[in-house]
């Protein structure tokens, strides 16, 4: 009951918006359109950007490929990032050998990196993965090393108990046991991800969701600008989904039991 | 098979000023499938002991053994129920009895009907599929007892394995473990807070002093427990009523009240 | 393996090792100039550059320089967050039809990385300060708010019961009960903010800024000075690590006079 309440302020308040919207630019002219678009600017980039393209390619090809690098980036980052986050957080000497690197590395934020990318594989995709990688490898590992550290020493030492050998250990015991926080980590390293795409593409791409942003400005053409911006907000809220999807399913187990 | 035997066994914790004394000259035998209960004040220890039988800890110095060989690392011939069940939540009730079958190497037959047992032993028939979540305190505790029975180990070892239940939940269970020991006796041992747990379940009572731990005495149960006949009694709450139960109860108390430190001149 | 923790001597003697390994083989690759050394600067390489930088202008002004201009604009964002966000998550947890409101927008809002504003603060602000405060604020607001949020609306009932049997009127109660319950919780999320914070405006600044530390990395980056890019990412790295102590200091002090 309170879900619906909420639903239908939600409808209302969104109305409210695009009206305020309609009335703000179009209607009173109170907001200029060099500022922020008009609907009919927004609708107008939009439907340029899907039918004829801008930025040297359609939505569809800038975003398709603004997604495959955030994929890549993130997959490789936690194919890396939580092996070693489970590894430290198990074995008490990889800790500390690995930790004062990383307590190094960590300060920096992933944005920081851009530059250094950029001088190192120039402005293509191979710098932006490099960049996205970083950004997400540092959560995956932070969480998994956490989710390894938390799990209650009575389940350890049952496993102990009933002579599970090594491999089965870390599959059977170690990996779903920490599963709820490595998965923290994997919703904390998709955000990075994003967060980095877009930093990446804006400072230089030659396609991608950043690119448009970038072009838009450039070109002082606010209504691609919004659209750039949603596109980024959709494709992050339905990869965000996914990965929620993916969470649930694998830890209902857990989630039953939180509720 | 199945005895075990404390040798002058010390146990520290830490180094040097911050050192704790848990155990001190612990000597004890436990005969093969022999049901000895340990009762003691909160931190004696007791606990300690279990746990250095099981492989999680190493005596400071001493032997414990079991069936004359020391006792190496945790393994599956000396079962343990823990407090709080230790059960894996991602795992389905079978699978939780499965897995220390598996890590035998069994063929997969041959788990399936010794699952299907310990199933039926333990009531748990109609939950061989749901998870730990969706069992109550009780039910969790009878598959964790079930995933150790059904390892048929020489020594099971229960760590105030009913203290996490309610009151009613602790009297069936108890009343299962006898019924359990009677079936498939084992040996057994058994700490706990409660002494009439203890009398109850037990062939052999021994009480610890508090900190650092020590043997203070024995309490034979098991002749008296013969000599009266408790066995013919169905309930728990009848048994509980004899005088001779009540008379060993009562002797437990005041030996463990003189190690609460108000009590001691 | 898990619960034994190591010596003191074995952890440093490890990460001796850890560190050692790190920096002789980045040492190596540089110096035998495996990966050409214009890229790959050997470390101490970089050190020089950071100290030279301390005193040697580049792209218009020295490091500390360029860092006190980072820091103005950072600490503009900041405030700006904390000012709108701390009351209105505040006003949030308490009334619930304000909630109800704004949260979807919030929600909505979320999946925009704040870096994605920088079109458009590029666009209202040019290079000025506005641009970078803009994006500090998109990424620091959101804790702010969340956090106070969740001090007001999971205020222990019982203190809210008590305020009202005391007769306390609307706004004395916000002021004198919701807000110091909601301390601890408040100081937390402009813990998890100044780290955002501090993110969002280096991005900012490597676009939309003639001044910062963002500014003079991508100036390094065009000018192929990969050791002034180096030195850079340390220094924000450190700045950002100084900015993290400071208030976990200051969230471990609060949470010690309330007894946590």
């Amino acid at each position: 009951m309170i879900g619906r309440r909420r639903t239908a302020i939600g409808f209302a308040t969104l109305a409210i918006l695009i009206l305020l919207w309609f009335a703000l630019t179009t209607w009173t002219g109170i907001v200029s359109a060099g500022r922020f678009p008009r609907p009919a600017d927004f609708w107008f980039s939009l439907v340029q950007i899907t039918t004829r393209g801008y930025a040297g390619g359609e939505l569809f090809t800038h975003a398709l490929h603004s997604l495959v690098l955030v994929v890549v980036g993130f997959s490789v980052a936690v194919t890396t990032g939580v092996p070693l986050g489970l590894w430290m957080g198990w074995n008490r000497r990889a800790e500390a050998a690995v930790n004062p690197v990383f307590l190094i590395i960590r300060p920096i934020p992933p944005l920081a990196c851009i530059p250094l990318a950029i001088l190192w594989l120039g402005l293509g995709d191979a710098a932006k993965i490099m960049v996205i990688w970083f950004a997400a490898f540092v959560p995956s590992v932070i969480n998994s090393f956490s989710g390894v550290r938390t799990i209650e020493r009575p389940i350890i030492e049952a496993a102990r108990m009933l002579g599970t050998p090594p491999w089965r250990f870390v599959a059977e015991i170690l990996v779903p046991a920490a599963a709820p926080m490595i998965f923290t980590g994997l919703r904390l390293s998709l955000q990075a991800a994003w967060t980095t795409l877009v930093a990446a593409e804006l400072v230089g791409a030659l396609v991608g969701l950043g690119l448009v942003l970038n072009m838009a400005q450039q070109d002082i053409y606010p209504g691609m600008i919004l659209v750039g911006m949603l596109a980024v907000g959709v494709l992050g809220f339905a990869t965000t989904w996914l990965l929620g999807g993916v969470e649930r399913r694998a830890l209902a187990w857990n989630m039953a039991a939180e509720r | 098979m199945g005895s075990i035997r404390f040798d002058k066994v010390n146990k520290v914790f830490g180094t040097g000023k911050a050192g704790l004394n848990a155990l001190e000259d612990i000597d004890l035998e436990i005969g093969e499938k022999e049901f000895v209960a340990i009762v003691g004040p909160s931190g004696c220890g007791k606990t300690t002991c279990l746990r250095i039988v099981a492989g999680f800890e190493r005596p400071t110095s001493g032997a414990v053994s079991v069936n004359g060989k020391p006792v190496g690392s945790p393994g599956p011939d000396r079962a343990v129920v823990f407090q709080h069940f230790a059960l894996f939540p991602w795992k389905s009730v079978r699978e939780n009895i499965d897995l220390g079958l598996r890590n035998k190497r069994l063929a997969k037959a041959k788990r399936d009907a010794l699952i299907a047992d310990a199933l039926k032993l333990m009531n748990l028939e109609s939950h061989a599929d749901a998870f730990p979540h969706q069992l109550s305190g009780g039910m969790q505790q009878r598959v964790a007892i079930a995933r150790a029975y059904v390892l048929d180990p020489e020594v099971l070892l229960m760590d105030e394995p009913f203290g996490a239940l309610d009151a009613q939940t602790r009297v069936t269970m108890q009343e299962e473990l006898v019924r359990l020991t009677r079936v498939n006796p084992r040996t057994v041992l058994f700490i706990t807070h409660s002494v009439e747990e203890a009398v109850y379940l037990a062939d052999r009572v021994a009480v610890m002093t508090r900190r650092p731990g020590r043997i203070k005495e024995m309490i034979d149960v098991k002749t008296i427990r013969n000599a009266e006949r408790w066995n013919t009694i169905q309930r728990i709450e009848d048994v509980m009523d004899l005088e001779s139960f009540i008379h060993l109860r009562t002797h437990i108390w005041k030996s463990l009240r003189e190690e609460k430190p108000e009590d001691r001149h | 393996m898990i619960d034994q923790p190591l010596k003191l001597r074995e952890t440093i003697a490890y990460g001796l090792i850890g560190l050692g390994l790190f920096l002789g083989i980045w040492t190596l690759l540089s110096v035998s100039g495996w990966i050409p050394r214009q890229f790959l600067p050997a470390p101490l390489d970089v050190i020089t550059r950071f100290v030279a930088l301390l005193t040697t202008p580049f792209a218009g002004a020295t490091l500390p320089q360029h860092l006190l201009s980072s820091f103005q604009r950072y600490l503009c964002g900041m405030l700006l967050a904390a000012i709108v966000g701390i009351p209105l998550g505040l006003l949030m947890g308490r009334f619930r039809l304000l909630d109800d409101i704004l949260s979807p927008i919030f929600e909505g809002l979320r999946f925009i990385a704040p870096i994605a504003w920088v079109p458009f603060a590029a666009l209202w602000f040019g290079t000025g300060i506005g641009g970078p405060v803009m994006i500090i604020f998109a990424g620091a607001f959101p804790p702010c708010l969340i956090n106070s949020y969740r001090g007001a609306r999971f205020v222990d009932p019982h203190l809210v019961e008590a305020s009202q049997m005391l007769g306390t009127g609307h706004l004395r109660a916000i002021v004198e009960v919701l807000l110091p319950a909601s301390v601890p919780s408040i100081v937390a999320g402009l813990r998890v903010a100044a780290g955002l914070g501090w993110q969002s405006l280096v991005g900012a600044e490597l676009i939309v800024a003639a001044s910062g530390v963002g500014f003079m990395m991508v100036q390094a980056q065009a000018n192929v000075s990969t050791p002034t890019v180096m030195a850079g990412m340390i220094a924000i790295g450190i700045a950002g690590m100084l900015i993290d102590v400071l208030l976990r200091h200051g969230e471990a002090m609060i949470r010690r006079r309330r007894g946590l």
